[in-house]
């Protein structure tokens, strides 16, 4: 197992290694910064002279060897735009991203769960059938587009959510659902499957014969072995909640890491974008490394496999 | 009752009925609530001189003053921290007497040192400011005394009040302290930015939200309004949604909407004439490296380049681009960046070339491209003006139907930045909106179309130049006009610089709290925060 570990982890540090690399790159391809910071009339000598500034003058081996060996420090560098620390910004807009991930994913296994166990348990029926369609429009539905329409409906027409905007329970409501419902969708998919398969089996089947209460074979039995996948699976889309929001974000003119990224790349500010997805990377690489061990520690097979 | 007893009562009530009528107005003048509005940017969220550029206008003037406005029934200029001006030697020497008593709000007095100060800020090497440039022309600054500043040119700025102007959009010479910034640091100042307008900072979120502080008793405006809460909120839908579930008080919107917001009975107010929008013809600049002889609009050819640029405009029905693509919010007309009220603007400017794409095709046969030739058009949005690669691709419509090739290219601002500096797209097309930055015609063209100019939006011409000289050192209002109305204004319609389509409003969508508004004509962005009264 510590080798396993071990092994996890020194493949964790390359592949975001190889991550900032390319993201390093690909930032400076995208254009000069200066040209927004300054204005349209703003003399060669201003485009120098700040240009020296921001150290955009060094060729690109020595910002980079700049850049990694800050990293190392801990040093995420400076904004270009507002010269403040870049990990000042990326804590300032993290809180609002993790409330909105973790209250998108709760929603999600909350709606996901039970309809897919309801789902698997009464398969074929009517009940099943309008599962599925709610599965399969979740995961076809344009995110903007629900969002928007959740808006007017909720905020607009019935004026009971407000329309956007950061602030108490209320205010998550809305957004947390338009990001959970596409994912709540495919844990229902999940969930119906892994359901279908396990009360399929020998021990199901004996815990009936048994006698046991229909419900206890469901939940207690049945559920906890089928939720294996999808605890897994939810770790994931925490972890992709946080950085994947952006459209809900916007839309919903929520203050979040996705956001920040986005307007980051719009506005040239290479060490926020670099900053941003190395946070993104790091959470996603760890997420993983967290799921796996999770999975071998849930699951004896595997860890007899391993050992 | 006896005489005395009367008298004691009736004085009684006088004084009493007085003290209520007083207290009263002393609770109606109290500001009171919160006034939210949804942007869809900030700018660059920068606060000191040098690091602003100009586009965040709309979230720094409830902060900060500037010397002078403008009257926002005439348009006219007004005292503001200064309380009266001097301008002499021809435009060369201007004075200014500041107002006595005015307050940072920190506590520290205005003086003429925080003007110095300032000026000298926008002006440094380095610095962001779109005012920067013209800064830099300024030969010395004397502080007389404690509230007077005179300003020494080489060169007469005859229109110097319109660069120290809170009544124009992005004129953002904003008076800051030099005490509360050289003590608090750039980092502190930035932090906590200091003013003296009737609003006071209290947080900046940066992409979020900025929120300000009625300033009580201030000397110009106490605002009916305790907080404004500005926030930034990109998506357009989403504006409109927290406008009509309440979440917010007022929001900036495209003329796009207007028709859906007429229909769900949003109020509306309208800022008429705020920019001029027209398709500029790239490489009109006959003097620089990358002049391209074989652009057909700018070539050797006078006479065929100009058919050309005369096509390209009877190509182009331009009442339909201002109704369909503009929500009808402006005036078609062939002034060029002159609106239909200015005194330069004569019946004969105001009329818009034609639509004919029948006598279009024929003139570009005339010049030589019977088949139409290939361009490029560059469709690229503005702050405030989301409007812009709707009216460009409107345009390359029409001039498909002419038998002109033209290929669409989205290009980010930034990138395009770049080009304008560097004169780097001859034979590209794009469709832009010249805001007003200045109330006189020229003042607008001299930093887009001279030939000295840092950036090219328009055509370069020696003829051009010679009328931008001219103007920049007439020191009589009058004169200028005629120069304007009787001179360029003629020889720009006659020349066809550009493809017109005209003058553009700006709007704004209100909510129920929000009474009276007075917005100052001509100016782009919101401003006038303090004057907005509460509908109760």
């Amino acid at each position: 197992m510590v080798r396993f570990l071990v092994g996890r982890v020194l493949q964790t540090v390359l592949s975001m290694l190889v991550v900032i690399s390319i993201v390093f790159v690909l930032t400076r391809l995208s254009g000069n910064p200066i040209h927004l910071l300054l204005d349209v009339n703003a003399t060669e000598r201003d485009q120098e002279i700040l240009t020296r500034y921001l150290g955009l003058d060094q060729p690109l081996p020595v910002q980079y060897a700049i850049y990694v060996k800050n990293l190392a420090r801990g040093d995420l560098g400076q904004s270009i735009l507002s010269r403040r620390p870049v990990a000042e910004h990326i804590w300032e807009r993290l809180p609002a991203t993790v409330e909105l991930g973790f209250v998108a994913m709760f929603l999600s296994v909350l709606i996901g769960v039970p309809l897919g166990v309801y789902s698997a348990v009464r398969r074929g029926g009517i009940m099943d059938g309008a599962a599925r369609v709610f599965a399969v429009l979740g995961q076809s539905m344009p995110t903007f587009w629900l969002g928007l329409m959740l808006i007017l409906f909720f905020g607009v027409v019935l004026g009971v959510l407000p329309a956007g905007g950061r602030g108490g329970l209320e205010h998550l409501i809305l957004p947390a659902f338009t990001l959970g419902y596409f994912t709540s969708a495919a844990i229902l998919r999940l969930t119906r499957s892994a359901m279908l398969e396990v009360l399929g089996s020998d021990y199901i089947k004996f815990a009936r014969l048994k006698g046991l209460h229909e419900q206890v074979v469901l939940w207690k039995h049945g559920l906890k072995n089928a939720l294996l996948p999808v605890v897994t699976f939810a770790v994931m889309l925490f972890v992709q909640f946080l950085g994947g929001a952006v459209v809900t974000e916007t839309v919903f003119a929520w203050p979040g890491l996705g956001r920040l990224i986005l307007e980051s790349i719009t506005t040239r500010d290479y060490p926020i974008v670099q900053a941003g997805v190395l946070v993104l990377s790091a959470l996603y690489l760890t997420g993983n490394l967290f799921v796996d061990v999770l999975y071998s520690y849930l699951n004896p097979r595997i860890r007899r496999a391993g050992a | 009752m006896s005489k005395h007893g009367a008298i004691k009562l009736s004085t009684l009530i006088i004084t009493a009925l007085l003290l209520a009528a007083a207290l009263s107005a002393s609770e109606a003048a109290r500001p009171e609530g919160t006034l939210t509005v949804a942007v869809a940017t900030f700018g660059n969220e920068r606060w000191l001189p040098h690091l602003y550029v100009g586009a965040e206008d709309i979230v720094l003037k409830p902060l900060w003053e500037n010397l002078v406005s403008r009257d926002p029934k005439t348009g006219e200029l007004i005292p503001m921290l200064a309380e009266r001006w001097q301008v002499t030697d021809g435009g060369r020497t201007w004075k200014f007497q500041l107002r006595k008593g005015v307050h940072f709000h920190d506590g520290r007095e205005l003086t003429a040192e925080d003007v110095k100060f300032t000026f000298s800020s926008i002006a440094r090497e380095g610095s962001a400011n779109s005012l920067s440039t013209e800064f830099r022309l300024i030969k010395s600054m004397e502080i007389e005394s404690r509230y007077a500043i005179t300003i020494h040119f080489d060169k007469p700025s005859v229109v110097f009040a319109n660069k120290v102007n809170q009544g124009l959009f992005a004129s953002v010479a904003f008076i800051q302290s030099k005490s509360s910034i050289e003590s608090a640091g750039e980092d502190g100042a930035e932090r906590r930015p200091i003013g003296t307008g009737p609003w006071k900072f209290v947080e900046h979120v940066r992409g979020d939200r900025i929120v300000y502080e009625a300033v009580e008793g201030h000397w110009r405006a106490t605002p009916n309004f305790k907080r404004l809460v500005m926030l930034k909120v990109p998506e357009p839908a989403t504006r409109m949604a927290m406008l009509r579930a309440g979440s917010v008080d007022v929001i900036e919107i495209g003329g796009e909407y207007v028709d859906e917001l007429k229909k769900v009975g949003v109020r509306t107010l309208t800022m008429p004439n705020v920019a001029w929008v027209y398709v500029i013809l790239g490489g009109q600049w006959p003097t620089k490296p990358s002049y391209d002889r074989a652009v057909p609009w700018a070539q050797p050819d006078l006479e065929r380049a100009r058919k050309v640029r005369l096509a390209l405009n009877l190509a182009v029905d331009k009442n339909a681009v201002m109704e369909r693509v503009m929500g009808n919010l402006g005036s078609v007309t062939g002034s060029w960046l002159a609106y239909p009220n200015d005194p330069w603007t004569t019946d004969a400017l105001k009329n818009p070339y034609p639509y004919d794409p029948a006598r279009a095709k024929a003139l570009l046969s005339e010049a030589g491209y019977p088949k139409g030739f290939d361009v490029t058009m560059n469709l690229t949005a503005w702050p405030g003006r989301g409007y812009l690669p709707d009216v460009g691709e409107a345009v390359a419509t029409y001039w498909e139907k002419i038998g002109i090739r033209v290929k669409r290219r989205p290009v980010d601002r930034a990138v395009f930045a770049a080009d304008f500096r560097a004169r780097a797209y001859p034979g590209v097309t794009v469709a832009y909106a010249s805001p007003v930055v200045g109330p006189e015609l020229w003042d607008n063209l001299i930093r887009i179309s001279h030939s000295k100019a840092a950036v090219q939006l328009f055509i370069e011409h020696p003829k051009l130049d010679d009328f931008l000289d001219r103007l920049a050192t007439e020191p009589s209002y009058d004169k200028r006009v005629k120069i304007m109305r009787d001179e360029m204004g003629p020889w720009m319609y006659d020349y066809v610089p550009a493809v017109a389509i005209g003058a553009a409003h700006n709007i704004a969508a209100v909510g129920p709290k929000v009474g009276d508004w007075p917005l100052i004509p001509g100016h782009m962005g919101f401003h006038n925060w303090e004057y907005v009264t509460r509908k109760p």
